[in-house]
């Protein structure tokens, strides 16, 4: 070896910090991962022009609002209305977070630290979920704050806003879990993200096609059902029945707080995929 | 302190029993984990990191209970795994100061600490690069540079001189026993040679099938492997008869011989004596010996 490296080696003595710290740092290090930061650009080019996308109809929506003087698009809907690009965004960058480790086998060199399994699946999850929710959370704040600014007849819809905000963290946990499950299946990228957009693509496409077959066979209650096989209706669902907001679907959803109910267990069951298949990782 | 203490340490899995009743002790300094392919070396240093519940047992590393106190352990304890384990995408600089920070280290100290080891395991200019393009080489010295980093008191290296050419295994031996004598951080090495690490360990456990056969200070096994292969073309019986007149220690291994070598003169009453008899010189080797080999020599088999 070159001489460069003969100097002294020095010990360290300063802090070492506990496991919060740690959780952050991979919680960040893994959310720049998500959207490419330090990352070649390239990298950037999916998750930031996604994200472009959803502010576009924010800004149609201000420019309405501005110009016609006459309230834009609602905020209760606009996840559903741009449904295609998150799951288009979850499906792409999950993988990013999940399957590199995996695949090159970088977990021992977690576990051989104090990180524990636990807190790593855990900040990949907190990761993917801050993604998420500033996907959504910046498009809604961005016209709340046009719509205080242009100020139009009639006081601002702000709890509509606040509503939208908190149903979308839920949407954004439900994704995230779920979206890195399945991308944990597999430690290759592509095929978790054809796994993801596949599974959301059934769940999409054949959704209204459900929807419309029970009606026509007069069953108007199985009907109604049918949007909660999809996950952004789903969370529509517990928006209409917390915020009583207007049903983004054809004929509204069941009543009551089963869609929440069915949201908790289905973020339960994606933990617990999560907790499996890394234990199964780990024990390599 | 002991640096590590087992104490009838196993391991069983579902079809193989992996350690066996495993009783060592060891001192601070650089220790070799010697054994064949599949003698639980690997086994070992899992459970030692607290990460594999032992069967029965126990072990202690750094005084500290590896059932109950694993996290402890792993913070001050430093791990390079057998097998290939880095993202290619990234540059060793970023792995190394991310995996700092994983230890607990605030971020300038990470930054300021990757530098430092990045430096010391021998990584210039490539270190900004992505790990992907690096050499076996490279990519040894990043693994042992990543296990570094947090300035632990134990590393736990998990044979690291895989896949190295000569040159590239001397160069890792040499720093492996520049971190325990230089830097003062003690070593546990594995290897399924003993001749290679003879030359940077103080101590060495030998391990066949999860038993021990032997844990001893360096020096105790200098005589087993202070020997050298010697394969001639034909005349090896001549050979043997000639070397033991002049009160060389010799034994035969298949085809080949087994030199004692007291010193320098043995090489040469080695050149001399086939030079003599006119025979064929092939190979003329020492420290690489397999440790069966040296078992079944100093067991007199
Ligand atoms: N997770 C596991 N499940 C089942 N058997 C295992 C597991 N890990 C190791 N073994 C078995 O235990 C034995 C010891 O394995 P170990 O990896 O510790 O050996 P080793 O000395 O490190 O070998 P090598 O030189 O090949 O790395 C082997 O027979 C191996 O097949
Ligand atoms: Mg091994």
């Amino acid at each position: 070896m070159s001489e460069i490296y003969d100097i002294g080696y020095r010990h360290y003595d300063g802090p070492r910090l506990g496991r919060g710290h740690t959780t952050r740092a991979l919680a960040v290090h893994s959310l720049r991962g998500v959207f490419g930061l330090g990352r070649p650009a390239r990298s950037k080019l999916v998750p930031f022009s996604l994200a472009a996308i959803m502010v576009l109809p924010a800004i149609v929506s201000i420019a309405i609002m501005a110009l016609m003087r006459r309230a834009g698009m609602s905020y209760s809907g606009y996840a559903v209305i741009m449904q295609a690009v998150v799951a288009i965004f979850l499906a792409a960058q999950a993988p990013t977070v999940v399957a590199p480790d995996l695949r090159f086998r970088v977990l021992p060199l977690y576990l051989s630290r104090p990180v524990t399994i636990t807190e790593y699946v855990g900040a990949k999850v907190v990761a993917m979920t801050v993604a998420l929710y500033a996907l959504l959370a910046v498009p809604l704040t961005v016209m709340f704050a046009g719509e205080l600014l242009i100020d139009l007849p009639g006081p601002p819809r702000t709890k509509e806003y606040v509503g939208a905000m908190l149903t979308g963290l839920l949407l954004a946990v439900l994704l995230a879990a779920f979206g890195l499950a399945i991308a944990s299946l597999t430690p290759r990228r592509g095929l978790g993200v054809a796994s993801v957009i596949a599974l959301y693509l059934l769940a999409s496409a054949s959704v209204p096609i459900m929807y419309s077959t029970l009606l026509s066979a007069g069953n108007d209650a199985a009907a109604r059902w049918a949007w909660l096989l999809n996950p952004f209706w789903l969370v529509d669902a517990v928006q209409v029945w917390v915020f009583g907001t207007t049903p983004n679907s054809e004929g509204g959803y069941p009543g009551g707080p089963v869609s929440f109910v069915i949201v908790v267990l289905l973020i339960a069951a994606a933990m617990a995929a999560l907790a499996l298949r890394y234990r199964k990782a780990a024990s390599r | 302190m002991h640096i590590l203490d087992t104490e009838g340490l196993t391991k069983r899995f579902p079809t193989v029993t992996a350690l066996d009743g495993l009783t060592v002790t060891t001192g601070p300094g650089v220790t070799g984990l010697v054994g064949a392919n599949g003698a639980g070396k690997s086994t070992l240093i899992k459970i030692l990191l607290g990460l594999l519940p032992p069967t029965a047992g126990g072990a202690r590393v750094l005084g500290l209970d590896v059932t109950t106190r694993g996290a402890d352990i792993r913070r001050l304890v430093g791990y390079m795994p057998e097998h290939e384990c880095l993202p290619p995408d990234v540059s060793a600089t970023e792995l190394v100061v991310h995996l700092a920070r994983m230890s607990g280290l605030p971020r300038t100290a990470a930054r300021e600490r990757a530098a430092d080891v990045l430096r010391h395991v021998g990584l210039a200019e490539e270190r900004y690069r992505p790990i992907g393009g690096y050499s076996t080489g490279m990519k040894q010295r990043v693994k042992l540079a990543q296990a570094l980093v947090h300035d632990p008191k134990l590393i736990l290296l998990d044979e690291p001189t895989n896949g190295l050419d000569p040159r590239g295994r001397d160069e890792m031996l040499t720093l492996i026993r520049r971190i325990g004598a230089e830097f003062g951080i003690s070593v546990l090495v594995t290897s399924h040679l003993l001749g290679e690490l003879e030359r940077v360990c103080d101590h060495v456990i030998v391990i066949d099938a999860g038993r021990l056969l032997r844990s001893s200070a360096i020096g105790e096994f200098t005589q087993a492997t202070r020997s050298v292969t010697v394969e001639v073309d034909e005349g090896t019986q001549a050979l043997a008869e000639r070397l033991a007149e002049l009160g060389h220690g010799v034994a035969p291994h298949g085809r080949m011989l087994l030199v004692e070598v007291t010193g320098p003169d043995t090489l040469d009453a080695i050149r001399d004596a086939t030079a003599d008899l006119g025979l064929c010189l092939i190979r003329l080797e020492r420290g690489r010996q397999r440790i069966e080999d040296v078992f079944r020599e100093t067991a007199g088999v």
